[in-house]
């Protein structure tokens, strides 16, 4: 008797103990979940454009979203996502180059190499800012041009960043390349036809990040762009929504460029999810 | 031991690579600084200065001068968003009505007169040709060499016409650097007609606040953050901040400032008033209206947003008075304005072409343009004496001018550390604890000075 009375006490706490869990896991989610909710149902309100102190819209319409499609917006917009999709493509490519090197070659400056880029690495990006930008404005690559400019000095830098890619590569057997080596494959199609179907989720990773990179920039972009509407990202381009005169006629707007800029994010999360999370805890394996 | 050794090696390679970088870095960015002052004060002001009276006496003999400035110009210049539009208009109207066969072909980009500065320091050479800004950051231009003297043709024609606190703020050491362009940027009160009922009591801030508190409504005024708004309490109970610069417009000389002193306690009093009230909010954006505010501390560009939300409950008015130990103290404020730039060009010919199109934007009829476009108060006298020229807003401001300083140019840091008084005096529980926050600031103060 009194030992199925503690017996049913065990389960009784347990159950508490998972409704108190669920409880803080509801709250944290809500707290998370709600300035998105929020910039989301905004971007939907129509009777007024400035801020209120209500969340839900008295009137819905999609006029936000119509009058950012007229705005400058259109321009920034696609500037954002030509420079992030050139970054992901060549990004990848020349990092998983390089990790592909550093990871299955022996040469001679390798280590060094290695010792090298993570001492560069150190150095924090906004100090390179100024040259960076007297370096693109001599080649012509600031203000209406900023597009290309901003894909080169996100390309160019990219090598740097193998450290995730060769970690993984290092984890898949080498015996497999030699394998590969033997029956005759080149040192290329060792990579593309070996490597890179069992470093999916790292390709993957590699792809997201060097996207995203691009698509959040701010301050380089805004450095480079200077004052020209023509070569703003969405970032920048956003931001000059926000001055003191200009907010109250474009907040609601703005929500609705926060969600444009969510948006394709977000579908690629959702989609790629499950490499991603693979990937990033992929390349901890083995340093 | 021979990694090591090359692992320094490296290390101090890299160390003096970054310091090489810094340095042809500042080196980079200060080359079109010294290039355009040199160009503006030195070999430049007789040539600048030079054509520029060329120009102003252009309009005594406009025939052969005239000629010489006729031709096209490629250029590029940076106005706030709300004032695209017309400005391409009005660019438009001056080539066609120019006496001198001037035609300017200009790429007008939306570039925020609080951003001016801080685009065109970045590079001067690739910045706008004609840009609008704050007259706060007048010193900074100053230094970037991205505006040149006046020369004395124009500087005549620009102090003649335009008010003497907007002259003021576009001149540093005795010469002017700059077009006035409004003279509206200073803040004043707007408020909800239907919750203030009894006009007797704009007047007074503690008969606002008790109103304020009766209808449960908020009193905005940006205090805790901004100590542009700060500054109106201490200027309110008779204090001074002067600042004086040594020749070149940008050396602190001396600094007059008294907010350490028993006018500084007074102000901290009144602030406490305010501040300790559970209507205080922290905020100077007219959308507060719409967030349950009764009373919002702005300036003129919210007018337009401000009638939007609550239409004809909309009223301004002049600051209220705060009454400390019996004596009532008008609350002070800042006054300013925006002014227009024009960068020293390498062609003297240019330079006199966008002296004349700079001397059109801010006369009298571009300023009435702006004005029904935008609601920006002009600098100008006669516009300002035009009756169509008049907002509740305008009015408000210009009653406010009475008790309102005119902005010097003061440095970025102590608008940092005077705001914390705000947070200071929040906390202080009484007198010594006022004192405190005032000794606090006056340590930053001297800081400051070295």
């Amino acid at each position: 008797m009194k030992n199925e009375k503690r017996h049913m006490g065990l389960k009784a706490t347990n159950r508490l103990s998972n409704t108190a869990i669920y409880i803080l896991l509801v709250v944290i989610s809500v707290v998370w979940l709600l300035p998105f909710v929020f910039i989301l149902l905004q971007s939907f309100r129509v009777e007024s454009t400035w801020q209120v102190g209500y969340v839900i819209p008295q009137q819905w319409g999609f006029d936000n979203y119509i009058r950012l499609w007229n705005s400058d917006f259109k321009r920034w917009y696609l500037n954002t996502l030509i420079i992030a999709l050139f970054s992901a493509v060549l990004v990848t490519v020349i990092q998983l180059c390089m990790s592909y090197t550093l990871s299955r070659f022996r040469f001679k400056m390798r280590g060094p190499l290695m010792r090298f880029m993570l001492i560069l690495g150190m150095f924090p990006g906004m100090l390179t800012m100024i040259i960076l930008y007297r370096v693109l404005a001599d080649l012509g690559l600031t203000q209406a041009n900023a597009v290309p400019g901003l894909i080169l000095v996100g390309v160019a830098s990219s090598g740097m960043g193998y450290y995730v890619s060769k970690g993984f590569f290092d984890t898949i057997p080498k015996s497999l390349d030699e394998a590969a080596r033997v029956d005759g494959a080149t040192r290329f199609q060792v990579l593309y036809k070996i490597i890179l179907p069992l470093a999916k989720p790292i390709v993957i990773y590699t792809i997201l990040t060097a996207f995203m990179g691009p698509w959040g920039d701010f301050v380089f972009a805004r450095y480079v762009a200077m004052g020209t509407s023509a070569g703003y990202n969405v970032a920048v381009g956003m931001y000059s929504w926000l001055t003191n005169d200009q907010i109250n006629s474009w907040y609601t707007t703005f929500c609705a460029g926060g969600v444009m800029v969510a948006l394709p994010v977000t579908i690629l999360f959702l989609c790629l999810q499950k490499y991603y999370v693979e990937g990033v805890t992929g390349g901890a394996v083995k340093g | 031991m021979k990694v090591r050794k090359f692992t320094a090696l490296l290390l101090v390679l890299v160390m003096v690579l970054a310091l090489c970088a810094c340095g042809s870095g500042t080196e980079q960015s200060s080359e079109p600084s010294t290039q355009p002052t040199q160009q503006g004060s030195s070999s430049g002001t007789e040539q600048s200065g030079g054509d520029n009276e060329q120009s102003g006496g252009d309009s005594e003999q406009q025939g052969d001068t005239g000629s010489e400035l006729a031709g096209t110009y490629d250029i590029t210049v940076w106005v706030p968003e709300a004032a695209v539009e017309l400005t391409k208009t009005q660019i438009g109207n001056f080539n066609s009505s120019n006496e001198y066969g001037i035609t300017i072909n200009a790429t007008v980009e939306p570039v925020s007169e609080a951003d001016a500065a801080n685009n065109m320091i970045t590079d001067v050479a690739a910045g706008g040709d004609i840009f609008f800004f704050a007259q706060d950051q007048l010193s900074r231009m100053i230094q970037a060499g991205a505006v040149g003297k006046l020369g004395q043709g124009a500087a005549q024609t620009v102090s003649a016409n335009n008010d003497a606190g907007t002259v003021m703020a576009a001149t540093a050491g005795g010469d002017i650097y700059a077009y006035p362009l409004t003279s509206d940027n200073g803040y004043f009160m707007y408020y909800d007609k239907s919750v203030i009922t009894d006009e007797s009591h704009l007047g007074s801030m503690e008969a606002l606040i008790a109103d304020c508190e009766a209808a449960g409504k908020l009193f905005s005024f940006q205090l805790d953050d901004n100590a542009w708004y700060l500054a109106s309490f201490f200027f309110g109970a008779g204090c001074h901040n002067e600042w004086t610069y040594a020749e070149d417009g940008t050396t602190i000389e001396k600094i007059d400032d008294d907010f350490n002193s028993p006018n500084g306690i007074i102000a901290c009093k009144g602030l406490k008033k305010l501040l300790s009230s559970p209507a205080y909010n922290n905020s100077s954006d007219v959308s507060a209206f719409a967030n349950g505010s009764a009373i919002v501390v702005s300036g003129t560009w919210g007018y337009k947003d401000a009638l939007d939300i609550l239409g004809d409950n909309l009223g301004a008015a002049e600051l209220p008075s705060f009454e400390v130990d019996g004596q009532s103290y008008h609350l002070g404020s800042y006054s300013g304005c925006k002014l227009l730039g024009v960068k020293p060009q390498e062609d003297a010919k240019t330079g006199a072409a966008l002296n004349q199109l700079a001397l059109y934007l801010t006369g009298k009829d571009c300023q009435m343009e702006r004005f029904q476009e935008t609601t920006w108060g002009p600098s100008n006298l006669e516009a300002q004496a035009d009756p169509s020229v008049s907002t509740p807003a305008l009015v408000a401001y210009a009653a406010q001018s009475a008790y309102a300083v005119p902005q010097p140019v003061i440095p970025g840091g102590w608008w940092e550390f005077a705001q914390v008084i705000a947070i200071d005096v929040k906390n202080a529980a009484d007198e010594t604890g006022y004192q405190a926050a005032l000794d606090k600031y006056q340590q930053s103060l001297d800081a400051l000075m070295g």
